[in-house]
């Protein structure tokens, strides 16, 4: 189906040792899909295998239509897809407009970015005030807007989010889903990976659970939140 | 002492800090894109001499005597020809080399400096002799008491002035030097904003090499003459000019090449010793800054791998 992400059998290694190993799941269309797992899980390894920042080995990813695997990252970025990093990973001797642009960064028309801009300004007027401020200077709540700001400012088709919760303090967790359900009501489709798994759950329309590079249950948020599995990834 | 000579070593100061700063913002945009020192980058220089030196002469054949035509030739294809050789020499020996240890790198690129160098000694006609280089500026002066300022020299501080303005603007003001920036800040990051990583570094290799022929046909032009062996030195001043400025921050190594000028200046004329002495002394006193201020004098990122 067109602008969904599937991920078929994949294997990816740091080194020769398999950090992910037969990862199979689809994130659909217009859906929020959630991935969670504990600390060392591989999570993060698969949002850089979708991103060919670690090209798998074996299997194949595909979005709307195109294979990813073996495509360098800008290519893979071209068809659509947007990433807001774990740790936001904002580029600190940047200024936030600089940062916002650079997510903006394959759309050539300056009036379709200056369009953008301002609608990224309107969901966070902070930004506005701050736009000429150094990005590294800024607390991590900000930041994290300016990431996420980002990641909109290409108008991508998919979003993968890594860890948004990581490092902010309750309230702003909580705000920062609030912010993900509102983009995914704009018609984006969201990969959502965490470990914080009851606020994930109660936004996901789907989950898989990670453990050891392996996905051990899968289902929706409900039954999710029941099996054994979701306690075991976390509890062992 | 006297404002005539005090103004004379002013102005020779000015014309040496432009060219190491120019040799300077290259090896500092390498760094900042790559992390890797390219150490052929003042044999680069050298080739890109010897490219304007020959382009002149092929003008020169074919009765092409407009001055101004020859000055934007010359400059030209030098520029543009480093500016392909900078962006090769990324592409087949310094990408290829990112997983190795920047070490290799390091030698691979001493090594190819050697190769150019030799190249032009032993392929260039009679290469292993000094060449005269033509005067493509008008030599006009106008002395004032002990002061003997020439119009060549203010053009060439003044074309110099444009250049790294130039570098300047890219960098600050166009979306291919927000690439840039972007990618010596975190090159995964950049990457997944949609930046062809590979092609800003190629770009950036091509920017500086084009900027170290620049240099090259300016030291030419300054002494009127050019041999095999005039990027070496000129490459290890531009080199400790980037680290003493700050090594990937391209206002450090804009400072950096001008203190080098100045230090070898008032070493050869201030000093109670013999001018030959200069380079010993502006060397030491770089070391010596080094070791007060290891990250350089604008501190950008720690040089963990030189």
């Amino acid at each position: 189906m067109s602008g969904t992400l599937t991920v078929e059998g994949i294997y990816t290694a740091y080194d020769k040792a398999n950090v992910l190993e037969d990862v199979s799941l689809e994130a659909e269309k217009g859906k929020i899909t959630c991935l969670l797992g504990s600390n060392g899980s591989g999570k993060s390894t698969l949002i850089r295998s979708i991103l060919g920042l670690t090209p798998p080995n074996q299997g194949r990813i595909g979005f709307a239509g195109t294979t990813l695997t073996g495509l360098p990252t800008h290519k893979v970025i071209a068809t659509g897809i947007a990433c807001i990093p774990e740790g936001r990973k904002v580029f600190p001797k940047l200024t936030v407009e600089e940062n916002l642009r650079l997510g903006g960064y394959q759309e050539s028309s300056p009036a379709v970015i200056t369009e953008r801009l301002d609608k990224v300004y309107e969901t966070f007027p902070r930004l506005r005030e701050r736009k000429d401020q150094l990005a590294g200077t800024m607390s991590g709540g900000e930041q994290a807007m300016v990431s996420i700001g980002r990641g909109l400012m290409s108008a991508p088709k998919l979003l993968l989010i890594d860890e948004p919760s990581l490092g902010l303090s309750p309230l702003l967790v909580k705000e920062n889903f609030n912010i993900i359900r509102g983009i995914n009501e704009l018609g984006i489709t969201i990969f959502l990976v965490e470990q914080n798994v009851h606020q994930t759950l109660a936004i996901a329309d789907f989950g898989y659970v990670l453990t050891k590079g392996r996905v051990v249950a899968s289902g929706t948020p409900e039954k999710l939140s029941k099996t054994t599995e979701v306690h075991q990834a976390y509890f062992g | 002492m006297d404002v005539g000579y005090l103004a004379q070593y002013v102005m020779n100061g000015l014309m040496l800090g432009m060219m190491y700063a120019l040799v300077a913002v290259g090896f500092t945009l390498f760094f900042g894109v790559l992390d890797v020192i390219k150490f052929s980058h003042g044999d680069v220089l050298t080739v890109g001499a010897f490219a304007g030196l020959a382009t002149y002469l092929g003008l020169d054949l074919l009765g092409i005597s407009s001055p101004v035509v020859l000055v934007l030739c010359v400059l030209s294809v030098s520029a543009l020809c480093m500016a392909l050789l900078g962006a090769l020499i990324a592409r087949y020996l310094v990408l290829p080399l990112r997983s190795a240890p920047p070490l290799n790198t390091l030698l691979i690129t001493l090594m190819l400096g050697t190769v150019l160098r030799e190249s032009v000694r032993l392929f260039y006609p009679q290469g292993a002799n000094p060449k005269p280089f033509p005067a493509l500026l008008p030599t006009d002066s106008v002395t004032m008491g002990n002061f003997n300022l020439r119009l060549d020299n203010v053009m060439m501080l003044f074309a110099g002035t444009i250049v790294i303005v130039g570098v300047h603007l890219l960098l600050t003001r166009t979306k291919l030097g927000l690439a840039i920036r972007a990618v010596a800040q975190d090159e995964e990051t950049a990457k997944t904003m949609g930046i062809n990583f590979k092609l800003i570094v190629l770009i950036t290799f091509g920017l500086g090499s084009a900027l170290a022929a620049f240099a090259g046909i300016m030291n030419g032009l300054y002494y009127n003459e050019i041999n095999f062996g005039m990027g070496l030195l000129l490459g290890v001043i531009g080199f400790s000019s980037a680290i003493v400025g700050g090594l990937g921050n391209i206002y450090g190594a804009i400072l950096g090449g001008f203190l080098f000028a100045a230090l070898q200046t008032v070493g050869a004329v201030a000093m109670p010793f013999a001018s030959a002495y200069k380079d010993v002394f502006a060397f030491g006193v770089i070391i010596l800054i080094m070791a007060w201020r290891p990250t350089g004098l604008i501190r950008e990122k720690v040089s963990e791998r030189v």
